[in-house]
C-alpha cells in the first residue's frame, strides 16, 4: 500500500519502544521470540507448504545445521535434508519421500515440488537432517479438475506488520480446523527498520535486521525473523498456504522500474533490489516460484473454483504523480503488464470451473474521494492511502483506480462476455470493504449493474485509520466510512479501523467472507470476534450482508 | 370438449380453458385424446422463460419462480449457445446437439438456394431428429406449447400433441403467456403427454421494447410478474390435480437480454458502403446481438474479400469479435463469417434505422440463463445447487435420461444432467 513519505512523517513524529509505554500494549514480547530459543540449530523456522495441486504441493522448511549458519549469514555446510510425506501423521503410510540438499546459496532453506499424490487429500509431512527431525506439517492437495466440489473454505489475510503488533490474526486460523488453504494477498513482511513504521509511536517488537531491508542478507534475515513467529509457524504448519506479493516484500510503492521507498542515490539499483528481495521472496516462501519465474499462477479448485494469483509489483509502469495526472486514463500504462493481462482475461472466460476467484493484492474498485471530509479525516486518509484528498478524484493511485485502462479491459471483458461469479479478494489497503464492481460507476445507482464483487480482508497488524487519527476504534471513522460510502454507492462495507483477518466459504450457490476483528493486535493472546459477515449469491455479481 | 379429426390426418379437440376461452389443440393421427392410465410415470415439462435473464429470477420480482429453483437443483453458471437466440437454443434443447448437425445456426440465415433472408421456421429446417419424435417412437406422448409463431412453424407436428398459438400479438407475432398457460393447462388436464415443451414469450417480447432497458427496465419487470404468475398457476394446477409428485420442471430460458442506447448501433452494410466491391459481394443477416455474413461475390475472391470484410468490421468500437461459424460449430447455414457486438451495443442491418429495438440478444453478453430443475417427483434432487455450467444442448440428454432413452446416432453434443436427480 502507498505509504508515501512514512519515513519523512516518522522522524517528526516520535518513537517509542513497547518497554516505554504503559497501558494496552504491554503483552506484545512474548510472541516475538522464537518457538525453541533453547537450540541454535535444527529446524528452528518451522515447516510450510503451499500452492496444492490435485497431484501435488510444495513444502518447505529451513534447517540450521550449525550455530554459525544463521540466516542471511550465506555461510554454513552443505547439508543433506530428507522428507517424507504420509496419509497419517505417524506416517505408518509413507506415499512419498526424498532427499535434496541445501546450503548457504540458498539460505539453507528446502523446498519440494512433491507429485504423485492424490486429489483432495490430507498428508503429513516432514523433514529430517542427521537425526534431527522437524516439526509435522499438515497439508491439502486440490480437488481434481472437474470434480463436484461441495465447499472451499480459506483464510485470508494480508498486511502484517511484526513492528505494528502480534500475529493472533494467525493463531485464530490456526485453531480453525475447516481451512482448506490459506491466502495471503501481500505485505508479509515489511521492509522497514525500526522506528521507521509500527504501531502507532510504539514499535511493539523491533524487526531484525535492524535497517531497512536493501540487500539479500536483509531480505534473508527478515523473512527469518517471521518465520519465527510461534502463530505463523503454527499456521503454516497446519494449512497450506497460497500467497503473491505486494508492495513491502521489496519496498513501498514498488514499480518494475523502482519504488516509492527506495533511493537509487543511497540505496542501489533497483534492479539489484529487486533481484534481492525476489530471490528471498523464492527461497523463503512455501510457493512453487523460482527468482527467474513469474509470480502470477492459477490453482483449481474442482469444478467449483479456481483461484488467480495476481502480481502487480513486477510488471507496472510507475504510478501516477497524482490522482489529477491525466496518466492515469494512459491506455499504454498498465498495472498487470501485458502478458499477465491476456493470462487473466483467459482465465476468467474458462467454461470449466463456477467462481472464478482473483487474488487481488490493490483494490479494483473504483473508489473517489468524498467530498464532506474534514480537513484532519483528509490528512488521515491521505496518509493511510497516499492519495491527494481531492474532492471526487481517486483516491489512490497506487492502486487499480490508478490504472483505469487496464480496469477497463478487465470490466469491458467481464461486460462483454457475461462471466459471472468472478471476485477479487483483495489486501493492501488495512481496511475492510465489500464492494460491487460497476459495469459503469455513473449509471450504477440506477441500473445496480454490476460485473463482478471485491472483498477486502483487513491488515493482521499494521496501521489504519484509527491508529493515524489517534481515536478509538469505531469512533471518528465512522462519519469518514459513511462519507465514502456516499461518494460510492457500490461500496457497501467498510471498515477502517479493524485488524485481523478473514475466511472465505465458497460453494456452488454461494460465496461467503467473514470478518474477524481482534481486540487488541498487540496482544498474542487477543481474541477476536466475528465483526461483519457478506456473501454474493451465485450468478449476481453483487455482494449482501449476511 | 369437442373431437374433430381434419382433412390432413390430424385430429383437433377444443378444449375449454379456465378463463372459458377455447383451446385448440391438433393431434398426430391415430393419437387418443384420454391420458393413458399407468401405475408409475414420470411427467416432464420443459418450460422456456423466453429471454429472461438469471438475476431476474428473485424472490421479489419472480416469487414462484424463485421458490420453484431453492425446492429443486439450480444451475447458476448456466449459459445458451451460439447463436444466443430464439430459435436454435430451442432445437438445442430438443434435439440436444449443436447447430452444425441440426442445421438451425440462427432465427434469420440467408437462404443461398432461394436467394433471400428468411427465418428458419420450416420443419424441414431441422434436420436432427428431436427428443419429441424419438420419445414418441418409444410409445411415449408428447407436446408443444410454444408461444411464438416461427417456433410452432420449425418443430410443427413433431409432438403427439400441439397447440397453434392463439390469439397472437400482432408485430411480436406471439401469444400472450396467459393463452400460452391456459393451452398448457388444457393438454395436461387432458391428453396428459409424457413430455410437453413450452415456451412463454412475453418477458422476451416486452424485454424486447423496453425503452427503459439500460435503467429501469419497467415494462420487463411488469412481464416478470405476469409470467411468474402464469408459472404459478400451471403449477397450482399440477397440485390440484395430483400430479405434482409425478412431474418435473425443467426450467430455463433461451437467452437473456442485453439493452442499448440508440447511438449504440453498427450497420455492417453502412461500414463496407466504402468498399462496394465488398459491400456488392456481401449478404448479411441480422441476428440482433449477432450478424451472419455470407460472401455471394466471385469465388475467386472469397478468401481475400473475407479477410478484408473481417477486418474492416472488426475494427468497430461496437465489434467483439468476427469468426468464422465453424468456430462456434453453427455449420454452413450460418454464412461465412459471424460477428458479435460487445455489450450495450447491438447491429442494424441493412440500414441504422433496420432495428430500432433496444432490447437485443445473439452476443455473447446475452449467454446466462436460468437453469434449474424442479418439481414434486421424489426423482427431483432438492435443495442443491451445482456448479456444471448447463447449457441448452444439455436438455435432451437429461429427457432422454429420464426416459432411459438411448441417444441418437452419432451421440449427444449436450450431456445428462444426472445430478439433479436421486436415481
Amino acid at each position: 500500500m502507498s505509504l508515501r513519505s512514512r519515513r519523512d512523517v516518522l522522524r517528526t513524529a516520535g518513537v517509542a519502544t513497547l518497554a516505554g509505554v504503559a497501558g494496552g500494549l504491554a503483552s506484545g514480547t512474548a510472541a516475538a521470540k522464537p518457538r525453541s530459543t533453547s537450540s541454535t540449530t535444527g529446524f528452528l523456522h518451522g515447516v510450510a507448504s503451499g500452492d496444492p495441486l490435485p497431484d501435488g504441493v510444495v513444502i518447505w522448511t529451513r534447517v540450521t545445521p550449525t550455530p554459525g549458519s544463521t540466516p542471511g549469514s550465506g555461510t554454513g555446510p552443505d547439508v543433506q535434508v530428507t522428507w517424507q510425506v504420509s496419509t497419517d501423521d505417524r506416517f505408518r503410510r509413507v506415499v512419498a519421500k526424498g532427499a535434496t540438499v541445501t546450503g548457504g546459496a540458498r539460505d539453507h532453506t528446502v523446498s519440494v515440488d512433491v507429485r504423485g499424490l492424490a486429489p483432495a487429500t490430507t498428508y503429513w509431512y516432514r523433514f529430517t537432517n542427521e537425526g534431527r527431525r522437524s516439526p509435522i506439517g499438515r497439508t491439502r492437495t486440490a480437488p481434481a479438475p472437474g470434480a463436484g466440489v461441495a465447499s472451499v473454505t480459506a483464510g485470508v489475510v494480508s498486511c502484517a506488520n511484526w513492528q505494528a503488533g502480534a500475529f493472533a490474526a494467525y493463531r485464530h486460523l490456526a485453531e480453525r480446523d475447516d481451512l482448506d488453504v490459506v491466502l495471503h494477498l501481500g505485505d508479509y513482511l515489511y521492509e522497514y527498520a525500526p522506528g521507521e513504521y509500527q504501531a502507532r509511536d510504539v514499535v511493539v517488537r523491533p524487526h531484525d535486521p535492524p535497517v531497512e531491508t536493501t540487500l539479500l542478507e536483509h531480505y534473508r534475515r527478515r523473512h527469518a525473523q517471521y518465520k519465527t513467529d510461534p502463530d505463523l509457524q503454527r499456521l503454516h504448519a497446519r494449512t497450506p498456504f497460497v500467497v503473491t506479493w505486494d508492495d513491502h516484500e521489496s519496498a513501498n510503492d514498488a514499480w518494475s522500474g523502482g519504488a516509492e521507498n527506495h533511493d537509487e542515490s543511497t540505496e542501489g539499483t533497483w534492479s539489484d533490489r529487486r533481484a534481492a528481495a525476489t530471490r528471498a521472496y523464492a527461497e523463503w516462501m512455501p510457493v512453487r516460484f523460482g527468482p527467474d519465474g513469474r509470480l502470477y499462477r492459477r490453482l483449481g479448485f474442482g469444478s467449483l473454483a479456481s483461484i488467480s494469483m495476481l502480481d502487480l509489483r513486477s510488471y507496472r509502469d510507475q504510478q501516477a504523480s497524482s490522482p489529477v495526472d491525466s496518466g492515469i486514463d494512459d491506455p499504454d500504462r498498465s498495472i498487470t503488464g501485458t502478458e499477465q493481462m491476456t493470462w487473466l482475461l483467459e482465465g476468467l472466460s474458462s467454461e470449466a470451473v463456477q467462481w472464478k476467484i482473483v487474488g487481488n493484492p490493490v483494490m479494483i474498485t473504483p473508489v473517489r474521494f468524498p467530498s464532506t471530509l474534514s480537513t484532519g479525516e483528509i490528512a488521515a486518509v491521505r496518509q493511510l492511502t497516499g492519495s491527494s484528498g481531492i474532492d471526487g478524484v481517486p483516491y489512490n493511485v497506487d492502486q487499480w483506480d490508478g490504472y483505469t485502462a487496464d480496469r477497463h479491459r478487465v470490466v469491458r471483458h467481464l461486460r462483454d462476455r457475461a462471466i459471472a461469479d468472478t471476485v477479487f479478494l483483495t489486501g493492501d489497503i488495512h481496511s475492510a470493504w465489500a464492494c460491487d464492481i460497476p459495469a459503469d460507476p455513473l449509471t450504477y445507482p440506477a441500473s445496480g449493474d454490476s460485473v463482478a464483487t471485491e472483498l477486502v480482508c483487513t491488515s493482521v497488524t499494521s496501521d489504519n485509520l484509527d491508529d493515524i487519527l489517534r481515536v478509538p476504534p469505531r469512533s471518528a471513522s465512522l462519519a469518514v466510512e459513511s462519507a465514502f460510502r456516499a461518494a460510492n454507492p457500490h461500496v457497501k462495507h467498510l471498515d477502517f479501523d479493524s485488524h485481523g483477518y478473514s475466511v472465505v466459504v465458497v460453494t456452488p450457490a454461494a460465496l461467503r467472507m467473514d470478518w474477524f476483528a481482534l481486540d487488541e493486535r498487540t496482544d498474542p493472546a487477543s481474541p477476536a470476534r466475528l465483526s461483519t459477515s457478506w456473501m454474493v449469491d451465485a450468478g449476481t455479481q453483487r455482494v449482501r450482508r449476511v | 370438449m369437442t373431437a374433430r379429426t381434419g382433412l390432413d390426418r390430424r385430429s383437433f379437440l377444443t378444449l375449454t380453458a379456465a378463463g372459458g376461452a377455447a383451446v385448440l389443440l391438433s393431434a398426430a393421427e391415430g393419437a387418443a385424446w384420454a391420458a393413458r392410465p399407468r401405475k408409475e410415470r414420470t411427467r416432464v415439462y420443459v418450460l422456456v422463460v423466453d429471454g429472461c435473464r438469471p438475476d431476474e429470477i428473485t424472490a421479489s420480482l419472480t416469487p414462484r419462480l424463485a421458490a420453484l429453483r431453492a425446492a429443486g437443483t439450480a444451475f447458476p453458471a448456466a449459459r445458451s449457445l451460439p447463436v444466443m437466440e430464439t430459435i436454435p437454443n430451442h432445437v438445442m434443447m430438443m434435439t440436444g446437439v449443436r447447430p452444425d448437425r441440426s442445421g438451425v445456426p440462427a432465427n434469420a440465415v440467408y437462404d443461398r438456394d432461394e436467394g433471400v433472408i428468411r427465418d428458419l421456421d420450416r420443419p424441414g429446417d431441422l434436420r436432427f431428429p428431436t427428443v419429441i419424435e424419438r420419445l414418441n417412437e418409444r410409445g411415449r406422448t408428447t407436446g408443444t406449447v410454444l408461444s411464438k409463431q416461427y417456433l410452432y412453424g420449425i418443430f410443427g407436428e413433431r409432438a403427439t400433441y400441439r397447440w397453434e398459438p392463439a390469439p397472437l400479438v400482432p408485430i411480436t407475432e406471439h401469444a400472450p403467456d396467459a393463452a400460452t398457460v391456459d393451452a398448457l393447462i388444457a393438454m395436461v388436464d387432458g391428453p396428459d403427454p409424457d413430455l410437453v415443451f413450452v415456451s412463454l414469450g412475453d418477458i422476451d417480447r416486452f424485454g424486447h421494447g423496453d425503452l427503459t432497458g439500460t435503467t429501469l427496465q419497467a415494462a420487463r419487470s411488469a412481464a416478470l410478474l405476469d409470467t411468474d404468475l402464469q408459472v404459478g398457476r400451471f403449477v397450482d394446477r399440477l397440485i390440484a390435480t395430483g400430479k405434482w409428485g409425478s412431474s418435473i420442471l425443467i426450467i430455463t430460458a433461451d437467452h437473456s437480454m442485453d439493452w442499448s442506447i440508440p447511438t449504440n448501433l453498427i450497420s455492417i452494410e453502412l461500414l463496407l458502403s466504402a468498399r462496394p466491391e465488398l459491400a456488392n459481394g456481401t449478404v448479411v443477416s441480422q441476428n440482433g446481438g449477432a450478424d451472419l455474413l455470407y460472401w455471394v461475390g466471385a469465388a475467386d475472391r472469397r478468401d481475400a474479400a473475407l479477410a478484408e470484410i473481417s477486418s474492416v468490421v472488426a475494427a468497430h468500437p461496437g465489434v467483439l469479435e468476427v469468426r468464422p461459424p465453424a468456430d462456434l460449430r453453427l455449420g454452413p447455414e450460418a454464412g461465412d463469417l459471424i460477428a458479435t457486438c460487445r455489450a450495450g451495443w447491438r447491429f442494424s442491418d441493412p440500414s441504422i434505422v433496420s432495428n430500432p429495438i433496444p432490447g437485443n440478444h445473439g452476443h455473447p453478453a446475452t449467454e446466462p440463463i436460468p437453469f434449474f430443475i424442479a418439481g414434486g417427483s421424489r426423482r427431483v434432487r432438492a435443495g442443491a445447487t451445482s456448479s456444471a455450467q448447463a447449457r441448452t444442448i444439455d436438455i435432451a440428454p437429461t429427457i432422454g435420461a429420464l426416459f432411459s432413452l438411448r441417444a441418437p446416432a452419432g451421440g449427444y453434443d449436450g450431456v445428462a444432467l444426472t445430478s439433479a436427480f436421486i436415481r
